[in-house]
């Protein structure tokens, strides 16, 4: 953690996270204990976790939202902790960030949501631009309609597909999930989730998904890890944690 | 709020590579403190964004123009209400003392110097900085300041330096209105006893009226403006533990203000007092 010299030792990997006993606490209570995660390119974690047990924790502080007490978190090579303000910003438009609780902005309509990421990092300043991938964003969630609508509008499923839309405009090169399919109708959720498959074939990104839903973790995920008490409790694929004799990991699995 | 604190200071032990547990439970003062210290370092903030490019213009002016629009009617009322009433009031005495043209005089002096200012800014305080504080809580508790971190907009800059901004410079032209309602008000009230005309009313009123009343009773409005928006951005901003937060966020953006305007205005009556006895 203390050398950040040999930050050029990591550009030859191809690890687009990697995170080293990562540990954090709230109020004396520590949440995080020693989180060890490496993400290559082109690679869908999924996390798995009781609630409140840290997992929207973990990804915030990927992208630099809460600090970490101790331990490493490197993004495309660099130290998120030792980034200056330019650094981060640099690294915030190539990691997309989708929150659990949407985080659609109130006071602006749909189609001014989505052009937000878009005109504030003055990416495309063309107007007729911006229109078709605004259009090609809602379109790929299925919601052209709603363009000129308020998000109190919204029922909450379209707003999470709203939220969606507005994390993928920027073609992100790594995606962080926060329970992308909660709330969905199964249906939905399925689209969600092949999303996320044509997002990850389509632009070779990366992403970590905490999901409760377990379909969308069998359809997404190349990975899968447990957190449990500040650390990963398990990991594996899908097929493997499914057939793990642990009763706790089974205790996921349990279909009805 | 302990909780960002933490965060602030966790940030830069992290840095120094040090250990950092903050576990204390402050007492009322240390809270005082710990409040004083956040908003001092907002306010840091807030000038360390104000002087660093891009310039948020049209967000500010959006601002500027939601809050006057807002505010003119309630400011209209209260304001031709005050110069009424506080004319009806002192009318009694000063015919006693047979000064009844000196009554113009006597409320624009005191709705110039003092009561103007004061009331316009409570009003202020109740109606804008609640609503900068709740906007800005709600935001803070559904992760909106969050999402627009992680899409590269600096949020202290696209929120809190357009909003108190835009209080600095709109809160003195309300209060400016505000006087100016009131003058009518005072007007309309010497005239329930018998006329007098518009341009003899204005002479009468303006006579006592010298630059060391406007001038420090309107740059102490600069003053009002800027604590009003800067006290709600940081209750909102630093708002917790949900729509409960947002409450207290809102609630207590309007008691801290209103107090701090009472604090100015007493910074500025001693300060124009000094001012007055050396430009004699
Ligand atoms: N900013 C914060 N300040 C203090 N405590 C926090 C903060 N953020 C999270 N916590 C605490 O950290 C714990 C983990 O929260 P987190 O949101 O990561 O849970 P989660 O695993 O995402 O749960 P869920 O599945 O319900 O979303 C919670 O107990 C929460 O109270
Ligand atoms: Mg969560």
């Amino acid at each position: 953690m203390e050398n950040n010299k040999d930050i050029l030792n990591n550009t030859n990997n191809n690890y687009v996270i990697e995170i080293e006993h990562l540990q954090k606490s709230f109020d004396g209570r520590m949440i995080l204990k020693d989180i060890n995660l490496k993400v290559k390119k082109s690679e869908n974690v999924v996390i798995l976790g009781k609630s409140g047990i840290g997992k929207s924790v973990l990804i915030k502080c990927i992208v630099g939202l809460i600090f970490p007490d101790k331990g490493s978190i490197k993004v495309f090579g660099k130290e998120v902790t030792q980034m200056n303000h330019k650094e981060l910003n640099e690294m915030r438009t190539r990691v997309g960030f989708i929150f659990q609780s949407n985080a659609l902005y109130d006071s602006m309509t749909v189609r001014e949501n989505l052009e937000f990421p878009l005109r504030r990092n003055k990416i495309i300043n063309d107007k007729k631009e911006i229109d078709n991938l605004v259009y090609e964003a809602l379109e790929n969630v299925g919601l052209t309609d709603v363009i000129d609508k308020m998000p109190a509008e919204l029922s909450g499923g379209m707003r999470k597909r709203i939220s969606l839309a507005r994390t993928l405009i920027l073609k992100p090169e790594i995606i962080l999930y926060d329970e992308p399919t909660t709330g969905l109708d199964p249906l939905t959720s399925r689209e969600i989730s092949k999303l996320i498959n044509t997002i990850q074939n389509k632009y070779n990104a990366s992403s970590i998904i905490i999901t409760h839903d377990l379909e969308c973790a069998k359809r997404t995920s190349n990975r899968i890890l447990i957190l449990q008490d500040g650390i990963f409790y398990a990991k594996g694929s899908f097929d493997d944690l499914k057939t793990n004799n642990d009763p706790f990991v089974k205790s996921f699995f349990i279909t009805v | 709020m302990k909780k960002y604190l933490n965060n602030i200071f966790n940030r830069k032990k992290h840095k120094e590579g040090k250990k950092s547990t903050y576990d204390f439970k402050p007492s009322w003062l240390q809270n005082f403190l710990l409040e004083l210290g956040g908003l001092s370092r907002f306010t840091g903030n807030f000038f360390r964004e104000l002087f660093s490019y891009p310039f948020e213009i049209k967000e500010f002016l959006k601002q500027s123009y939601r809050m006057g629009l807002s505010t003119l009617p309630l400011i209209g009322i209260t304001a031709f209400i005050m110069g009424l009433v506080l004319t009806l009031q002192s009318r009694p005495v000063l015919v006693d003392f047979g000064a009844e043209s000196w009554l113009p005089g006597m409320v624009s002096v005191s709705i110039v110097r003092e009561i103007g200012p004061v009331i316009t800014a409570l009003i202020c305080a109740g109606k804008i900085g609640s609503g900068i504080g709740a906007e800005l809580g709600s935001m803070r508790v559904t992760e909106q300041i969050d999402a627009m971190e992680v899409s590269g907009t600096n949020p202290i800059k696209y929120l809190v330096v357009t909003r108190v901004l835009a209080t600095t410079f709109m809160i003195p032209m309300l209060i400016f209105y505000s006087d100016a309602i009131s003058f009518y008000g005072s007007y309309v009230a010497v005239n329930m006893h018998g006329f007098i005309s518009p341009q003899l009313f204005i002479t009468q009123a303006f006579d006592p009226l010298h630059y060391f009343d406007i001038v420090p009773a309107t740059i102490k409005t600069f003053f009002f403006g800027f604590a009003i928006g800067i006290i709600g951005c940081y209750k909102g901003y630093y708002s917790t533990n949900g729509t409960e937060g947002v409450g207290r966020a809102a609630n207590s953006a309007v008691v801290i203000s209103s107090l701090v305007i009472f604090i100015i205005d007493l910074i500025a009556v001693q300060l124009s007092e000094i001012i007055h006895i050396f430009s004699i």
